[in-house]
C-alpha cells in the first residue's frame, strides 16, 4: 500500500513537471498546402528539439478572429501567420506582441522580404505573377510582359485575376507601363487609383475573377483561362502534382509580399512562441519549407542551402522586378484606403 | 335531492367554489407547461434572441468616439459646420489625443473614423505620435503643423456627426447614404454598392423560388400520387441530396458546368452546340446551383400537403363533369396552396441569406448581401456596417413575410 502510494505520487509529480515545462502552442495559418509545408518544415522538427508541442488551426486572414480573441480575453492561438497589411494593422491595434527580432537575427538577412516589423518577422515571400500554360502557348510566342497579358488579339482567351483590389490594381499599373518598383508610389499619388481602374476597364470583358489560390490554378489547368495572375507556390505545386508545365513570368513584374509570423498579444506562452518562430526562421528550416512549397525563404541565408532547380521557381533573381507589399508607404496606403478601394473595386467588377 | 345536498355538505367542495378549483387546476397545468417549455425558451433566448439583438445594436452603437475623445465631443457642441473650429476645440482634441499616446486605442479610433473618411486613420495615428508632450502655445498651430488636414472642415464634420453615443452612420452607409455639408446625401457612384445589392439579392431569391416551385410542384404531385413503394424511392431521391453538404453539391456543379466540364463536353460531342456554353461564373450558374440546393425545401412541404388531399375530392369533381384542367384549377391547386406557401417562404428566406454558392459559381455581378455581411464581419472588422446590412436584410424578410401573409393568410404560411 505504502509503496503503491509512493509510486503514485512519483508519477503524479512526474506528470506535474512535464506539464509545467512543456507548452502546447497553437499556431494559426492559412492551412492547405501552406499548412502542410509548415507542419513538416517547422512544427514537427521543432517539437523534436524542444519540449513543446504544436497544434494547428487554420484561418483565412480574418482579422476579426484575432480581435475577438483579444477582446474576450479568451486566447485560442499563440502564434499566427499574417499578410503584410494584416500584420501592420494588428501590430498597430495591439493584437500582437511587439518583439525586437534583431536581438536574434541579423536584420540584413531579412531585408529582401521587407525586414522586421515592430512586432513580427517575415517568414516567406509570396510572389504573384503572370502565369501561362507552356503546353498551350509555345515558348517562342510566350507572353513576356503584363502588356502582353492585356493583349487579347494576339493571345485570345480569358484572363484570370484576383477578385480583390490589392495586388490587382498593382498589376494594372504594371500593364500600363509603370516600373514594378514605382507601382506603390504611383498608386498612392494623385490619380494613381483612377489610372489603375482605367487600365483594368480595358481588360474587364475578358477577366475571369478568382477568389482562392486553388481556383486560380484550376482555371488555368482546365483551360477556362488562357493566362492568369497566380501565386508562385501554387504554380510549382500544381506542376509537380499534375505533371504540368505552367510557367511563371517573373520578369514581367510581380507583386511580392511577406507572410509574417507574429505572437498573439498577452499569450502566457510568449517565450515558447518566440522559440518556435526563431526555429522557423533559421536557414535550415527556411530552406526545408521552400523545398516543400516553393515560396521564397525570408531568411536570405537559406538560398545557399537550396538547389538551382528550386531557386528557379523562386523570384530570387527577379527581386528588382517586384512591387513589394511592404514599407510604410504601402501599408499606410492600404490601411487607409483598403476598405474604400475594395468597395469601389467590387462595384466596378459587378457593372 | 335532500340526501345528495347533505352529502355535498359533508365535503368541502362547494365552499371553495367550482370556478376556483378549475382556475387552480388550469394554473397548475399552465405552470407545468411553462416548466416543460422553460429549457427551450431559455435556450432560444440566450443563444438566439439576445445575441441577435446585441448584434443588431451594433448598427447604431458608437462607443469609440465619445469614450476616446470625451473633451472634443463636448467642445464640438458649439461648432458650426463649414468653418475651422476655434482654439478651445483644437486644445480639447490635442488633450484627448495626447492621452492616447502609446496605446492601441489610437489605432482603433483611427480605424473607426477611417470607415467614414479614408485617410482618417493615418491622420489620427500620425497626430498622436507627433504630438509634443509639453504644453503648446497654440494647439491649432501645432495640429496644423503636424498635418494640414486638420484645417479641412470635412474631418471636423465627421467628428461632430459621430460624437454621440448612438450613430446613424452605419445604417446610412448600408443605404449608400452619408452625411455631407448639406445634410444626408448619396455617396458617389463608384462607392454606391448596397442598394443594387438588395435588388440583386431579392431578384435572385424570387427567381430561385419561382424555379423551385415550377420544378418541385410536379415532382411532389407525382410522389403523392405514386404507389407507396415508388413514392418511397422518389422520396429518398429527394432526401439524399438534401442530406449532402452544401459545399459538396456546389463544388460538384463547378466540375459539371465549367467550360471544359462534363455538360459542355457531352453537348459538344452530341453536336447540339458548336462551342462551349457559358454555364458558370454568371447568373445562370448561380440559378442552377441554388435551385438544386434548395429544391428539397420546396418539394417536402408541398408533398406533405398533397399527401393529405383525399382523391375522393378529385373524383367527385370529375364525376360532376369537370375536365382534368378544371379539376386541377378549382380543386387540387387551392388545396395545395398551404404547402406551396410554406415551401416558397422557406426557399425564399433561405436563398436571401445564401453566399457560399454565389461566391463559388457566380460572377462578380452575382454576389449577394450575405457575402458582404461575411466580408465586413470577418475581414474588414467593420461590425457596425455588417450589422446594419443585417438589419435591412431582416427588415426585408419581415416586410415580405407580412405582405405574403396578407396575400395568402398567415395560417397557411406554417411549415407542417
Amino acid at each position: 500500500m505504502c509503496i503503491k502510494s509512493i509510486i503514485l505520487s512519483g508519477m503524479l509529480s512526474a506528470i506535474a513537471t512535464s506539464v509545467c515545462c512543456a507548452d502546447t502552442l497553437t499556431v494559426a495559418n492559412n492551412g492547405g498546402t501552406v499548412g502542410t509545408a509548415q507542419r513538416e518544415a517547422f512544427f514537427k522538427p521543432f517539437a523534436q528539439v524542444s519540449t513543446n508541442t504544436v497544434v494547428e488551426d487554420t484561418f483565412n486572414q480574418e482579422l476579426a478572429k484575432l480581435r475577438s480573441q483579444i477582446e474576450t480575453g479568451n486566447l485560442l492561438w499563440d502564434v499566427v501567420s499574417l499578410t503584410a497589411i494584416n500584420e501592420a494593422t494588428a501590430c498597430e491595434e495591439g493584437l500582437i506582441e511587439k518583439i525586437d527580432w534583431s536581438a536574434y537575427f541579423a536584420p540584413k538577412d531579412f531585408e529582401g522580404a521587407g525586414g522586421f516589423s515592430e512586432c513580427s518577422i517575415p517568414n516567406n515571400l509570396v510572389s504573384g505573377g503572370l502565369v501561362y500554360d507552356a503546353a498551350a502557348i509555345p515558348a517562342s510566342s510566350a507572353p513576356r510582359t503584363w502588356a502582353d497579358f492585356w493583349n487579347v488579339q494576339k493571345w485570345p482567351g480569358k484572363r484570370g485575376m484576383l477578385y480583390r483590389a490589392e495586388q490587382t490594381l498593382e498589376v494594372a499599373l504594371m500593364a500600363d507601363g509603370v516600373a514594378p518598383a514605382d507601382v506603390t508610389r504611383i498608386l498612392s499619388s494623385e490619380g494613381g487609383v483612377e489610372r489603375a481602374f482605367r487600365k483594368l476597364q480595358e481588360l474587364k470583358p475578358y477577366i475571369k475573377w478568382w477568389k482562392s489560390g486553388d481556383e486560380s490554378i484550376r482555371d488555368i489547368l482546365s483551360g477556362e483561362v488562357a493566362m492568369t495572375f497566380a501565386w508562385n507556390g501554387r504554380v510549382a505545386t500544381a506542376n509537380r502534382s499534375n505533371n504540368r508545365k505552367l510557367q511563371i513570368v517573373f520578369e514581367a513584374g510581380h507583386v511580392s509580399g511577406a507572410q509574417y509570423f507574429s505572437v498573439m498579444k498577452g499569450t502566457p506562452k510568449r517565450p515558447a512562441a518566440t522559440d518556435l518562430i526563431k526555429y522557423s526562421s533559421s536557414p535550415t528550416a527556411q530552406a526545408d519549407y521552400s523545398r516543400r512549397i516553393d515560396y521564397a525563404p525570408a531568411n536570405a541565408k537559406a538560398f545557399a542551402l537550396l538547389g538551382p532547380e528550386t531557386v528557379a521557381t523562386l523570384p530570387k533573381d527577379h527581386l528588382d522586378k517586384a512591387s513589394f507589399q511592404s514599407g510604410k508607404l504601402y501599408t499606410e496606403f492600404w490601411m487607409n484606403n483598403g476598405d474604400a478601394l475594395l468597395q469601389r473595386f467590387l462595384t466596378f467588377a459587378a457593372q | 335531492m335532500q340526501a345528495s345536498l347533505e352529502m355535498m355538505g359533508e365535503t368541502e367542495i362547494p365552499k371553495m367554489g367550482l370556478r376556483t378549483l378549475v382556475r387552480r387546476a388550469e394554473r397548475r397545468h399552465f405552470m407545468t407547461m411553462l416548466a416543460l417549455m422553460a429549457p427551450s425558451v431559455i435556450f432560444v433566448a440566450l443563444l438566439f434572441v439576445i445575441p441577435i439583438l446585441l448584434f443588431l445594436f451594433r448598427s447604431v452603437d458608437n462607443a469609440e468616439i465619445p469614450t476616446l475623445l470625451p473633451k472634443t465631443a463636448v467642445a464640438l457642441d458649439t461648432w458650426r459646420d463649414g468653418e475651422i473650429p476655434g482654439e478651445p476645440v483644437f486644445a480639447a482634441l490635442a488633450s484627448d489625443l495626447h492621452a492616447l499616446k502609446g496605446s492601441p486605442d489610437a489605432a482603433l479610433l483611427g480605424r473607426r473614423l477611417n470607415f467614414a473618411v479614408p485617410g482618417y486613420r493615418r491622420l489620427i495615428t500620425r497626430t498622436v505620435t507627433s504630438l509634443p508632450g509639453t504644453q503648446m502655445a497654440s494647439a491649432k498651430e501645432t495640429l496644423a503643423a503636424i498635418d494640414k488636414s486638420w484645417l479641412d472642415p470635412v474631418y471636423w464634420r465627421t467628428l461632430k456627426s459621430q460624437s454621440g453615443r448612438i450613430t446613424d452612420f452605419y445604417l446610412l452607409s448600408a443605404l449608400d447614404l452619408q452625411r455631407g455639408a448639406g445634410g444626408i446625401e448619396k455617396v458617389s457612384g463608384e462607392q454606391a454598392i448596397f442598394m443594387s445589392l438588395y435588388g440583386r439579392t431579392l431578384y435572385t431569391a424570387f427567381g430561385v423560388t419561382a424555379l423551385c416551385l415550377l420544378i418541385g410542384y410536379p415532382v411532389a404531385a407525382v410522389m403523392a400520387a405514386a404507389r407507396p413503394a415508388v413514392a418511397n424511392w422518389l422520396l429518398s431521391l429527394v432526401l439524399i441530396p438534401f442530406w449532402t453538404s452544401l459545399l459538396v453539391r456546389t463544388t460538384a456543379w463547378v466540375v459539371l458546368l465549367q467550360t471544359e466540364g462534363l455538360v459542355n463536353k457531352v453537348l459538344l460531342q452530341l453536336g447540339v452546340i458548336s462551342e462551349p456554353l457559358k454555364l458558370m461564373f454568371n447568373t445562370a450558374g448561380v440559378f442552377i446551383a441554388m435551385v438544386h440546393v434548395l429544391l428539397p425545401y420546396m418539394i417536402l412541404p408541398v408533398y406533405s400537403v398533397m399527401k393529405g388531399i383525399s382523391p375522393v375530392h378529385l373524383r367527385a369533381a370529375a364525376s360532376l363533369g369537370a375536365n382534368p384542367a378544371t379539376v386541377f384549377r378549382t380543386v387540387y391547386l387551392p388545396l395545395t396552396i398551404p404547402g406551396v406557401a410554406a415551401g416558397c417562404t422557406l426557399v425564399f428566406v433561405l436563398s436571401l441569406g445564401f453566399y457560399v454558392t454565389p461566391a463559388l459559381v457566380g460572377g462578380p455581378g452575382d454576389q449577394m448581401i450575405g457575402y458582404f455581411i461575411a466580408y465586413f464581419t470577418n475581414s474588414a472588422v467593420n461590425w457596425g456596417l455588417a450589422s446594419a446590412l443585417g438589419v435591412f436584410l431582416l427588415l426585408l424578410i419581415g416586410v415580405i413575410y407580412l405582405a405574403l401573409g396578407k396575400l395568402v393568410g398567415f395560417d397557411k404560411l406554417k411549415v407542417r
